[in-house]
């Protein structure tokens, strides 16, 4: 018997490399993890933090570092390598004690989750869509890590609602929040 | 002038190895009188008959029903465990985790195969066969047998798999899925997979210092790790399981996302 394995190609094979809306997209991906990598440190280096929880949050910080630099990695001469200024300023205020740094920065690993599905629903090119998903998966990690230490809490670690900055997020989904609900 | 008169001593030796080791290579390649030809290498035993796959088209409706699946295997070993009471002694507080993972993987199942059905597919609504008779199948059983004192515990071990394994199948399909609404639908259910394998970490093995990959010092193993990685892996899962044996080792299995023999294709039915 003959074996036959094909792909049920669409008449034009997705690209393999960002396309230029792509790469509009990626890179405000890249600029949303700065954001969060930057804010992840004010919390780092306040003084607030217990040994183990300064330790998780270098490791996720570092993870987030290296989510920017693959981007970066991915757009070459169309990475803008800046951190989304808004995203920052909005949350750098709220890091006002080791528990709000964990409910703050809990919400903006769920933010992230939701910011990049949404991009990797217009993502054409199959490496960035690859590296998008890979990233998801561990930032929804992150969020259920702090909905499980200190104190289990299974909705915490379970639910997303958070809305998706992505600039192409439908009206409905785009967010609005400024701060984050205790 | 013929140049082989130029060579020195060393030269001519260098030629003449080669040309000793490209004959014995090439004599080595061919056919040799009175042995009769064979399409296998040389074996002991019988080598059993292979099954081919027949034709077989990969489309997005197959790997949507895939992982449909793949829900339902989690769903029904949710199931097993919930109604055999296998979570006792410090796991029964686990109980209504697992109830709400159940009631997940049930809406994941019903949002896949809608999506499955909107791009013309037919829904997928039973486990994946594979998949049970290589690894959920055997894992229950190690479990249940007579003599196992951690089965609560490697139920836990079980359903973690389970969960990385549903993950790895959502990442990995991303990357063969033509739509891009299709791969970000995908993930929407591979980041909630992730969750879940994160609080069945956290109780596996509990802490901040345990979010990270660490070594477990007396066997040099890798323990379980929240967050194993800083990218989501698509490599095998490993569990021990079971009954230790005479030496004190349980029974390995080796998790793998399904692959072309373990993939739902459209003629295949419940």
């Amino acid at each position: 018997m003959t074996t036959t394995i094909s792909s049920a190609a669409p008449p034009t094979a997705p690209p393999k490399m960002p396309t230029s809306a792509d790469a509009q997209l990626l890179s405000f991906a890249q600029s949303a993890e700065l954001s969060v990598h930057d804010l992840y440190n004010i919390a780092i280096n306040s003084g607030l933090l217990s040994a183990d929880e300064k330790l998780m949050m270098q490791m996720f910080s570092d993870h987030h570092k290296e989510y920017a630099q693959s981007l970066n990695g991915l757009l070459g001469k169309d990475a803008t390598n800046t951190r989304n200024e808004s995203l920052y300023l909005t949350y750098a205020s709220q890091l006002t004690s080791a528990q709000a740094m964990s409910r703050v920065l809990q919400s903006l690993e769920n933010i992230l989750v939701a910011t990049h599905t949404d991009i990797l629903s217009s993502l054409e090119g199959l490496d960035g869509a690859t590296l998008v998903a890979s990233i998801i998966t561990v930032e929804a990690r992150h969020a259920a890590v702090f909905g499980t230490l200190p104190n289990a809490n299974l909705s915490s670690a379970l639910n997303n609602t958070a809305s998706s900055l992505a600039p192409n997020a439908s009206p409905a989904t785009t967010t609005s929040e400024t701060t984050v609900a205790p | 002038m013929n140049n082989f008169e130029n060579l020195t001593r060393r030269e001519l030796l260098k030629v003449s190895g080669l040309t000793i080791a490209g004959i014995t290579f090439l004599a080595s390649c061919g056919a040799q009188s009175g042995v009769t030809g064979t399409a296998n290498i040389a074996s002991a035993g019988t080598v059993p008959p292979t099954t081919a796959l027949g034709e077989v088209v990969i489309s997005d409706t197959v790997l949507l029903r895939t992982a449909a699946s793949l829900e339902y295997n989690a769903i029904d070993t949710y199931t097993k465990v919930l109604d055999g009471g296998l979570l006792t002694g410090e796991y029964a507080s686990l109980n209504d985790a697992i109830k709400r993972f159940r009631d997940d993987h049930v809406d994941h199942a019903a949002a896949i195969n809608a999506l499955v059905v909107d791009i013309g597919g037919k829904a997928h609504e039973c486990a994946n066969t594979r998949v049970n008779n290589l690894y959920v199948d055997p894992a229950l059983k190690l479990i249940t047998a007579d003599g196992n004192a951690d089965a609560a515990r490697d139920v836990v071990t079980l359903a973690h798999a389970l969960e990385n394994l549903a993950t790895q199948t959502y990442q990995g399909i991303v990357a063969l899925l033509t739509k891009p609404q299709l791969r970000g639908d995908a993930m929407r259910v591979g980041q909630d997979e992730a969750r879940h394998a994160v609080v069945l970490a956290q109780v596996l093995n509990p802490g901040y210092l345990a979010i990270g990959p660490t070594t477990d010092e007396a066997t040099g193993k890798a323990k379980v790790a929240s967050v194993p990685s800083a990218f989501g892996g698509l490599a095998s899962i490993q569990i021990s399981l079971g009954a230790p044996n005479s030496e004190g080792a349980k029974t390995s299995l080796s998790l793998e996302t399904p692959s072309l023999n373990g993939l739902v294709y459209d003629e295949i039915s419940c």
